[in-house]
């Protein structure tokens, strides 16, 4: 109940394609440029202390506009922090990740939603109970696991193989599907004979599709900026790109500025996996929802 | 089946590449030695210099040096985690000296350097005192630089308020603790809006530098409720926080940084790399500060171990390059270079070090004042929880700072100790 | 609503028309043998990469560390491991007043950082949902928060928070004759890393109910407008009613992740000694078990933690789960 009741919108999606511009329009338009700018202001912030010296960050008054050192501490970040092969090493984990996180919660999700197996429901329940336990728990177990038993110490494997699949991304599934996914198409599926498979790649996957991709953004994201697991599993030798930046964060006197200049390098890559992926999205979404 | 064919193509691209990738073998069949050294500041090199290592690679060919730089937190609890799954540590790890005492419990997981015809002669008793076991028995770790103590000042400040600048003058009128604050009482008098010192903390800390026994005993016996030296330094330190002398700041926050830069305070409890510190961060103030000596004549704060994890495959080549990297000569190189202050006794009667003045700080002799901080200290006696206990005091103190009653946070404090240091 | 689609027809259409030339019943027999393997099989098989990892990666651990708990374990005691003290250490708890006090913490942070959170991620979403100019730009614009690296997150918001010199003192400086130490009093400290979860948090959910609103097809709204429903009706019986799957998922997410807060509270305090403030203000049960943890060695006393709160998150999660439930279910 308290869930809606406080959203006081006043305007229904169904005016959207009839709606006349002006009134309220500009409304929305404010309300969301000022949440733009909360959202993006502390990555505005961390390009102009990175584009200044060592003292800035604990200048008073702060900073606010960019000064003219970016490229020179840009480039020391790299260097310092060995942010080529940091870069490289985050985008296998969180590809490879992403990838099979996607691939398997599709498909468990998919059999949760729609397919009537025994003890679904309790397994599921098991599927979201794994959910509660808290990551802090498992380190040293995790760890002496990984790296006595895989043999997998600064190894990228000891990060990737752990987090291949995801309850949450099955969970994220089965809801998109149980809403998305029309019982009546997989029923004509079942009538003309397909098996569930072909059923899967034929009638699921196009409408899973949207849900998919915001499952993928989300999970790159996440396993991008994965830094506790990373920190203890890798070194400098091989770091991923967050641990890269907590390196630069090494000494007792910390230049703030290279840190920040690190997490602007870090972020670079995500902005174009944005304008990838969001293309996606919203062309996913527009093409999503089912027409009768 | 095109879409699960590139699917499966790329994650088996992946893990093929992750294999690749990943791994670092310290044995080559060819006899060359793969030493790992892990450490959490500029230890022995700069991120951009590392001419010891190499000076050591020519000396020594089949020798490789490979450093693993982590940040100061992460870099103590990974040794942790990897000593207790008994995998992962690198061949040499740098601990520093608040840290160490948390590992004097495990000797069995470090090489003991008392095997190791190593000449603990060449530092002071009680910076070996710190690395080794209770009974004498074990010396998990070799010294490398140290901070020693001091007191830092803004001698703007001080002319501001009244108070001689002159650093004999001043360090005269602070022979003791209790003068120490007495004189701050005068100088938030007559300085509104300026405080003393930086944090409670580090107050505490340097009156309890002058005593033999603090949190524990000889007998390895909690004595933290019981030691009468605790209590008086607790009272001292809430006495001149009540009379706000405080400018309860964290230390090495942001904040801190900023003090420096707005000069919220006039003294500071200086270690020798606190130098190098304020230099960074205030570029501003310089000239304007001088070092005195420390109230109670002798401390330290700061400095590292290089220790040889027992779960190495290398420990002969990391113990002589441990000891090559602690010898005097390599120290005053890093003195020079680097600005760590050796903690080799000899190297403090070479000219290099002794006649170091700094001209940041009005032209004091740094290269005398901070020897003669280390050569009176006493003998500590410190037990496996003796950092986390310091920690809890600082909490405590900070909590003081912030409004609470000091009996409370007292109360809190100890309760707190006993569950950590109690039976685990 | 679901189909029951185990249901196997009892011929399928062709096989009708195939006659005698094949053994049609031997043919039949193994395709209808084939459907109901997949029909109840093919589940368990889609099911199966996700609990064989579970099992290696998430219940060994999970086990392992039920048996530290019943330890003494403290790796500056060697020898501590293999000493057994049974359920000691969760008899301990009970009365630990540390761990209550993280509790109320975790309890008070995640109300005021979760509720308002979800409401205003449903109302961003809205608001995106329609063909507005530059979608693309806004839609990415409210999830930077969750790209922005841990690392400048915690030194943005330390700056803002900062006592004396902070961005947020500056401007109350008009009101306040002191400036606020948001780390002293619990109910700043909490404001404060309820904003902070907040405003991390918030594209996340909000791209969610974003993609779920997507798949609500146009001519529910349409047709409700011509029955007469105002946009406000049409919000609460369409738009909700079709969200109710993404906002039970959402729900009990952010109830997770709430009871399980660890990041911001671990960042906001600059001291690096983990205890959530001078007198734990704002330590949250996992920055408990993470100082009980790292910081005082206490291996078996930290798992006693874990495990408590595992269970306590259980219960949790299930009574939420049945309460949201229970309400969408009356606009069905």
């Amino acid at each position: 109940m308290a869930v809606t009741t406080a959203v006081s919108t006043t305007t229904a999606p169904a005016a959207r394609r009839r709606r006349p511009p002006g009134e309220g329009r500009w409304g929305t338009y404010a309300i969301l440029f000022g949440i733009i700018i909360f959202s993006i202001f502390p990555l505005y912030w961390s390009i102009v202390v990175s584009s200044r010296d060592q003292s800035a960050i604990g200048s008073y008054p702060p900073p606010l506009v960019p000064g003219g050192s970016l490229w020179d501490n840009l480039s020391k970040a790299f260097e310092q922090g060995n942010f080529g092969l940091a870069l490289t090493n985050s985008v296998i984990v969180a590809g490879t990740i992403t990838v099979a996180v996607v691939f398997t919660s599709t498909l468990a999700g998919f059999a949760f939603a729609k397919l009537t197996f025994r003890g679904r429901n309790g397994l599921f329940a098991a599927v979201v109970g794994t959910m509660l336990v808290p990551t802090q728990l498992a380190i040293i177990p995790l760890y002496i696991m990984i790296t006595q038993w895989f043999g997998w110490a600064n190894d990228l494997r000891g990060v990737i193989v752990p987090a291949l699949v995801s309850a949450f991304g099955v969970f994220f599934m089965r809801q998109y599907l149980s809403s998305a996914m029309p019982t009546e198409l997989l029923e004509a599926g079942r009538v003309d004979g397909a098996s569930t498979l072909r059923i899967y790649w034929s009638v699921v996957l196009p409408v899973a599709r949207p849900g998919a991709a915001v499952l993928g953004l989300l999970t790159f994201i996440t396993y991008w900026n994965d830094l506790f697991w990373p920190l203890i599993l890798l070194n400098t030798q091989n770091p991923t790109v967050q641990v890269a930046i907590a390196n630069t964060a090494s000494g007792i006197e910390v230049d703030y500025s290279l840190v920040l200049a690190g997490t602007v390098i870090a972020t670079f890559p995500m902005l174009i996996v944005f304008l990838l992926l969001g293309r996606q999205i919203i062309g996913g979404i527009m093409q999503g929802a089912v027409k009768g | 089946m095109r879409k699960s064919g590139i699917v499966a193509s790329l994650v088996g691209t992946a893990l093929v590449l992750t294999a690749c990738g990943g791994g670092s073998d310290s044995a080559d069949p060819n006899g060359e030695v793969t030493l790992t050294i892990n450490v959490f500041g500029d230890s022995f090199s700069l991120p951009d210099n590392r001419s010891l290592y190499d000076e050591y690679e020519k000396a020594h060919s089949g020798v490789k040096i490979v450093e693993n730089r982590s940040d100061f937190g992460t870099h103590h609890q990974n040794l942790q985690a990897r000593l207790t799954a008994g995998s992962g540590t690198a061949d040499l790890e740098v601990i520093e000296v608040g840290q160490v005492s948390g590992y004097i419990g495990q000797p069995d997981k470090f090489v003991n350097f008392k095997e190791k015809d190593v000449d603990t002669g060449q530092w002071t008793e009680s910076t070996v005192q710190r690395a080794s076991t209770p009974d004498g028995g074990t010396l998990i770790g070799l010294p490398t630089d140290i901070g020693g103590l001091a007191m830092c000042y803004r001698t703007d400040l001080f002319a501001q308020a009244g108070l001689p600048t002159n650093r004999d003058e001043v360090s005269a009128l602070w022979s003791t603790w209790d003068e120490y604050v007495a004189l701050g009482d005068q100088f938030v008098a007559k300085a509104p809006g300026v405080k003393w010192f930086d944090a409670g903390g580090h107050l505490f800390t340097g009156v309890l530098g002058a005593e033999k026994e603090t949190y524990y005993n000889a007998e390895g016996d909690l004595v933290v409720e019981t030691n009468k030296a605790v209590k008086n330094a607790w009272d001292l330190t809430v006495r001149a926080i009540e009379d706000g002398q405080s400018a309860a700041l964290p230390e090495f926050s942001p904040e801190w940084n900023t003090g420096f830069q707005q000069g919220q305070f006039a003294t500071i409890t200086c270690p020798a790399w606190m130098m190098g510190y304020i230099q960074g961060n205030a570029a501003d103030t310089k000239g304007k500060w001088d070092i005195a000596k420390i109230p109670g004549g002798s401390g330290n704060w700061g400095g590292s171990y290089v220790t040889v994890p027992s779960q190495g495959k290398n420990q002969d080549a990391a113990v002589e390059l441990a000891k090559w990297l602690t010898a005097p000569e390599q120290n005053i190189k890093l003195f020079k270079s680097i600005g760590n202050f050796p903690s080799q006794k000899s190297t403090w009667e070479q000219p290099e070090v002794a006649d170091f003045a700094s001209e940041f700080f009005s032209g004091a002799p740094a290269g005398k004042i901070f020897p003669e901080s280390l050569e009176n200290a006493p003998v500590q006696v410190y037990g496996p929880q003796s950092g986390v206990i310091g920690g809890t005091f600082s909490g405590a103190l900070n909590s003081v700072e912030q409004g609470t009653d000091p009996d409370e946070a007292w109360e809190s404090a100890m309760n707190d100790i006993k569950a950590a240091a109690g039976d685990g | 609503m679901t189909a029951r689609l185990d249901r196997v027809p009892p011929t399928p259409p062709e096989e009708t028309r195939r006659r005698p030339a094949d053994p049609p019943h031997r043919r039949q027999a193994w395709r209808s043998r084939l459907y109901r393997w997949d029909v109840k099989g093919s589940p368990y098989l889609y099911i199966l990469p996700f609990f064989g990892l579970f099992a290696v990666f998430g219940l060994f651990p999970l086990v392992y560390t039920a048996v530290i708990s019943t330890t003494s374990w403290s790796p500056r005691k060697p020898g501590s491991e293999d000493v057994s003290v049974g359920l000691d250490n969760y008899t301990k708890l009970l009365s630990d007043d540390s761990f209550h006090n993280a509790l109320i913490n975790t309890f008070g942070i995640g109300i005021i950082s979760t509720v308002p959170q979800l409401l205003l991620a449903l109302g961003i979403a809205h608001l995106l949902n329609y063909k507005l100019r530059g979608r693309l730009f806004l839609r990415m614009g409210v999830l930077v928060p969750y790209i922005t690296s841990v690392a400048a997150v915690a030194l943005i918001f330390n700056q803002i928070f900062a006592r004396d010199f902070g961005l947020l003192n500056w401007f109350l400086q008009p009101f306040m004759d002191n400036p606020l130490d948001w780390r002293a009093e619990k109910w700043a400290s909490w404001l404060a890393v309820s904003a902070m979860v907040t405003w991390h948090w918030t594209g996340y959910n909000t791209l969610i109910y974003l993609a779920a609103m997507q798949t609500i097809p146009y001519e529910l709204y349409e047709s409700a407008s011509i029955d007469g429903a105002n946009k406000w009706q049409q919000f609460w019986h369409i738009t909700i009613p079709s969200l109710r799957p993404t906002i039970i998922f959402t729900v009990i997410v952010s109830t997770i992740g709430a009871l399980q807060l660890f990041a911001e509270p671990f960042l906001f305090d600059t001291t690096r000694n983990n205890n959530g403030g001078s007198e734990r203000q704002f330590q949250t049960v996992v920055l408990y078990l993470y100082q009980q943890f790292w910081t005082n060695g206490r291996y078996g006393y930290a798992a006693a933690i874990a495990w408590t709160l595992f269970l306590i998150t259980v219960v949790i999660a299930l009574v939420n789960f049945l309460l949201v439930r229970r309400i969408r279910s009356a606009d069905d």
